[in-house]
Formats: structure tokens, sequence, C-alpha cells
């Protein structure tokens, strides 16, 4: 079946390389953050601050969530073209 | 072609992938992997949360004794430890003729500090954390939080601590 993916690969195949490169640019720019929110409500928690637990750990799942529906967006490749 | 000649291009056809390229990341599975790290944080800012929600620090309960006061001289310390607990903590005669109590375990990374004697510093060497031994407040070094502190009260010659009023208000 052609979708609008495959005929995009079909006119460019140099886009999946920009795609790919864009989908880990911002994945690593998620991760960064949420390694940045893990440690300061580790250090909150330590230093008996809970009122930023809940909102730190929402903001976490919600890059998880962005991140994880990212990868719908992951192109598969070329190998249908050959 | 010689017999060796002929095993090595047999061996090659059965073998299509370079040793080299078969240990290569690829970038989708790069992309993949990313989300997994960042499935781990998310699952590491819950569990702290939960722990602090669920499992809260318990302050120490009730009086404990430490020392008598002649048995501290000034700039001297005591290190000591509460029944039933196993943190250690540091009396402090400070030069002023205060007593203070702190937890004797950098906020850093656990080792332990000491008091250094006629600065007012209470010294990690780990890395060359400082606190204020006034207020256990960080005034040099890596550590991120003050040091957690007892509150010292007297009863005649007898030195006491007890859990930190300010902590349990905050």
């Amino acid at each position: 079946m052609s979708n609008f993916r495959t005929s995009q690969n079909k006119a460019n195949p140099n886009k999946l390389n920009i795609i790919l490169s864009t989908l880990i640019f911002i994945l690593i720019m998620n991760v960064t953050i949420q390694i940045w929110l893990l440690y300061a409500s580790l250090n909150n928690a330590l230093d008996n601050n809970k009122e930023i637990l809940i909102p730190a750990f929402i903001a976490s799942l919600i890059l998880f969530l962005i991140g994880f529906s990212w990868l719908y967006f992951l192109p598969s490749g070329n190998r249908d073209n050959k | 072609m010689s017999k060796e000649d002929n095993l090595n291009k047999s061996w090659k056809k059965d073998f299509p992938i370079l040793k080299q390229q078969a240990t290569n990341v690829s970038r989708r599975d790069f992309a993949k992997f990313l989300t997994l790290v960042s499935g781990g944080l998310m699952v590491g800012s819950g569990l702290v949360a939960a722990k602090a929600y669920l499992l809260p620090k318990e302050a120490v309960a009730g009086e404990h004794f430490v020392c008598k006061k002649d048995e501290v001289p000034s700039g001297g310390t005591r290190a000591f430890v509460i029944e039933g607990s196993k943190i250690p903590y540091i009396l402090i005669h400070l030069e002023s003729g205060e007593f203070k109590a702190y937890e004797q375990k950098c906020t850093h990374l656990s080792c332990s500090v000491f008091y250094k004697p006629g600065t007012g510093i209470i010294h990690c060497p780990c890395h060359e954390g400082s606190f204020d031994a006034k207020t256990g407040d960080v005034i040099a070094g890596p550590p991120p939080r003050a040091l957690p502190k007892l509150d010292v009260f007297f009863k005649d010659n007898d030195i006491y601590v007890k859990a930190s009023e300010e902590e349990i208000l905050s």
C-alpha cells in the first residue's frame, strides 16, 4: 500500500536522513530535560521539599509520551523501493 | 585457484556481513534506545515522588543524651549515634561557646565531614566541600544541600539532642 511517506521517500530519499536526525535531536533534548528534572526532584526530596515532586513527575511523563509518540514518525527506510 | 583461495571465498559467501558492520548500531535503534532511557527516567521520577509521599523520612523521636559538657573542649567535637538508628552525628563545641549537632554525612556523596577547629567551617575532605558550622549551610564545594541538624539543649551539665524544630516545621 502506498501512503504519503512512501511517495515522499520515492520523490526524495535524502529526506529520511533529515527526519531521522531531527527525531534523534529532539529525543536527546527530551532526555536531557528529564535528567535535569530527576536530579532536581531527588535533591528536593532529600531536602524535604515535596511540592515539586509531582509536577516534575508529570513533566517527565509528558516528555516520555512525546518521545514515544514521536517514534511513529521513525522512517522504516527505503527497503521497499528496491 | 589454490585450495586456500577457494576456502576464503566460500567462507565470505556464507558470512556476508563484516564483523565491524555487525556491531554497528543503526540510528533507528538508537532512537528507540533513547525512548527507552526516557521511559526509565520517567519511572525514576515517579519512584522519587512515591517514596517521598508513601515512605517519608522519619524525624528523630524524643530526647537523647550525648555526653557531659566538660567532655568536649572548646573547638572539639564528639561523634555519636542515636539509639535505634545508624546515622552518624557529630556534636561540635564552637569557639563561641555554642554547641551544635549535625549529621556527619556530607550531602554530596555521604563522606564523613569533620570540624576544622578555629575556622567555623565543617569540611568534607572527599571533594573539598565546606559547611558553615553555625548553621550547617553550604559555603563552598559540590554539596547541594545544608547538613541536616539536631537541636542541642542542656539539663544541668548534660548535653541532649532532639529533632530540629526548623526541619519539622518545613
